[in-house]
């Protein structure tokens, strides 16, 4: 909205930060064990830069320009750090610009080039921001992303959200790395073998997910229902890379300890893939092969050329060896060559195929047709 | 926080106007994200197919036609609103999601849990899990017994869950909350060999009782262009 992402001449507070974070430490245990081994992972990092702030159990950054700029760049010093670190405890690393963006380049093991923050956080969705009142609202707005988000202007914000939801515009455009709660003081004053009973223990986390009320109940009820079904009964989804949206999907079993927030719908999710299908994606995805038949006008079964182009125009389409429907349209062929349920190999092509009934989504292996996908 | 769930054992105890009392004074210093817990977002697009305006919690509804196409669909993009804004769902007895389109729809993946072949115990995997999450979408992999889908029902208003039911081949014998019809679906952007599957136009009607009880029609674009769902209007019919 013609703002320009460019931080605000002062009131900005967005440092370049690296931040470690250990997923095995997150918890302030009651024995202090973890506690321990983190001020350990914390000396361990001070070899690279004294200036290290915990930020909470199992989180800690450092200020990387000055060190990055001494140990030759930012890989160089994320390679570094990260090697001492996971010398004590399993850590990953990652750069960007203000606390909160680099808390969650680190979980995905990222550097976001400076500058690149609101770009690294748009695409994210605003329940990343850990505020469910805020998140319920901008849904109810068709306000998914933290882009969209960031999109408002700074005028409707502060009418319709108040003042926390100005403070989370202003983190979610990149502007601010500071969000509520994201620092827990107790942390720094126990490391430092203080008391620190006058500083509460963050109750509901929000942000640092995987603990709130609503997450603890989900994860007990999802527990129960792999009693019944075994821990493969449950699963949750994963997105990848690929050109087909059977590639695209990985099922992985549900766990209790739970996967860190945002990181399901990254990694390569929206990147763009050679000779991927276009979107829309199609809602049902066929684990097991549906075996197809597919005609021209005479009849004849139209099959895919060693150049990857369709032998006739077809014409209809049968089903699990079902009655033959007509086509009212059809799409493609694109380019297939990952193996799909066949071990080997081989070039395919893909083809949507409309039907009076539904549209499906063909791809030809093994000599044959088979549905890989439904719009259903 | 834990104004909620003791109610009904209280409610044993004390005298009515005491109780009424009580509710007030919950009602006044709840803060303002639980007096509305009572309803779920929903996409601003289908805002209009709902009575509230959102998905009331403790509901079941119904998403089917005769061939299935649009279904789960609907049922989808019904649960991404509230899926964005940080509640847990579950989908239950479809082992086939294309996750693609629903993280496109606005779904979060990671409160997601699919329970994509729960066989026969497939009622009472989905009574575990309306136990700890917002919202079930459920496609029943056999014919539910009478008995066994009002347990569910039951169980989803005694969790302020909302169960959304595809009931597909299997069919589902209890009469829900509202009842959402698929028909006149149409697909843009192919011809013979040209372009790709665009956007797909589709009526829905939904039915129920209460407010509801006079059936409405709405005209969607699910998926639209970019994944999402949009109004189509009314134009075409």
């Amino acid at each position: 909205m013609g703002r320009s992402p460019v931080p605000e001449q002062g009131g900005t507070d967005v440092d370049r930060l690296l931040v470690v974070h250990c997923p095995e430490l997150l918890l302030e245990d009651e024995g202090g064990a973890m506690l321990r081994t983190f001020a350990e992972v914390i000396a361990a990092v001070e070899t690279y830069c004294p200036w290290v702030t915990a930020v909470r159990p199992g989180i800690c950054s450092l200020p990387s320009r000055g060190p990055a700029r001494y140990f030759g760049g930012e890989g160089a010093l994320v390679e570094l750090v990260q090697a001492a670190a996971c010398g004590v405890s399993p850590s990953e690393v990652g750069v960007a610009d203000g606390l909160f963006a680099a808390v969650l380049a680190a979980r995905r093991g990222l550097i976001v080039p400076a500058g690149g923050t609101p770009g690294f956080l748009a695409p994210l969705p605003v329940s990343i921001l850990g505020q469910r009142d805020l998140a319920g609202l901008l849904a109810r707005l068709g306000i998914r992303t933290l882009g969209e988000f960031a999109a408002l202007s700074d005028a409707d914000v502060i009418g319709r959200f108040g003042a926390d939801g100005t403070h989370a515009h202003r983190v979610a455009s990149g502007r601010s790395g500071e969000q509520a709660d994201l620092r827990q003081p107790r942390t720094a004053r126990l490391l430092a073998g203080e008391p620190a009973e006058d500083l509460p223990v963050v109750a509901e986390p929000g942000f640092w997910g995987g603990v709130s009320d609503a997450d603890a109940r989900a994860a007990r009820c999802l527990s129960a229902a792999q009693d019944l079904l075994g821990p493969d009964g449950v699963v949750t989804v994963r997105l990848q890379g690929g050109r087909g949206p059977v590639e695209r999907a990985r099922f992985v079993t549900w766990t209790t300890g739970g996967q860190p927030q945002g990181t399901a719908s990254s990694a390569g999710a929206g990147a763009p893939w050679p000779g991927q299908i276009p979107a829309p994606a199609p809602a049902v995805v066929h684990p097991d092969p549906v075996r197809a038949d597919l005609a021209d006008g005479r009849g004849e079964p139209v099959r895919v050329s060693s150049r990857g182009l369709l032998t006739a125009a077809p014409d209809r389409l049968s089903v699990e060896g079902g009655p033959w429907e007509p086509l009212s349209g059809w799409a493609g062929p694109w380019p297939a060559d990952e193996r799909w349920w066949s071990r080997s190999r081989r070039r395919g092509a893909r083809l949507q195929a409309v039907t009076p009934r539904c549209a499906h989504l063909l791809v030809a292996e093994r000599g044959r047709w088979w549905v890989e996908a439904t719009y259903g | 926080m834990f104004v909620s769930a003791p109610h009904r054992r209280l409610g044993r105890d004390l005298d009515p106007a005491a109780l009424a009392a009580l509710a007030a004074v919950a009602e006044r210093t709840r803060p303002i994200a639980a007096s509305q817990t009572r309803l779920l977002p929903v996409l601003p697009p289908l805002a209009g197919l709902l009575p509230d305006r959102a998905l009331r919690r403790g509901t079941t509804l119904t998403v089917g036609r005769p061939g299935d196409d649009g279904s789960l669909s609907i049922a989808l993009a019904l649960v991404a609103g509230a899926s964005g804004a940080g509640s847990w769902c579950a989908l239950v007895g479809h082992p086939g999601l294309g996750a693609v389109a629903a993280v496109d729809l606005g779904i979060d993946l990671d409160r997601l849990a699919v329970l994509p072949r729960p066989g026969v115990a497939w009622a009472e995997a989905t009574a575990a899990v309306l136990e700890g999450v917002d919202l079930v979408v459920l496609c029943p992999p056999f014919p539910p017994r009478p008995a066994m889908a009002r347990r569910l029902v039951a169980r989803a208003r005694e969790r302020r869950a909302v169960l959304i039911v595809v009931p597909g081949r299997a069919g589902w014998p209890e009469p829900p909350d509202l009842r959402l019809q698929v028909d006149d679906v149409a697909w843009e952007g192919v011809d013979a060999g040209e372009g790709h599957l665009r956007q797909r136009r589709m009526t829905v009607t939904v039915a129920g009782r209460r407010s509801a009880a006079r059936p409405t029609r709405h005209h969607l674009w699910l998926p639209a262009a970019d994944g999402t769902v949009a109004g189509a209007g009314a134009g075409g019919h």
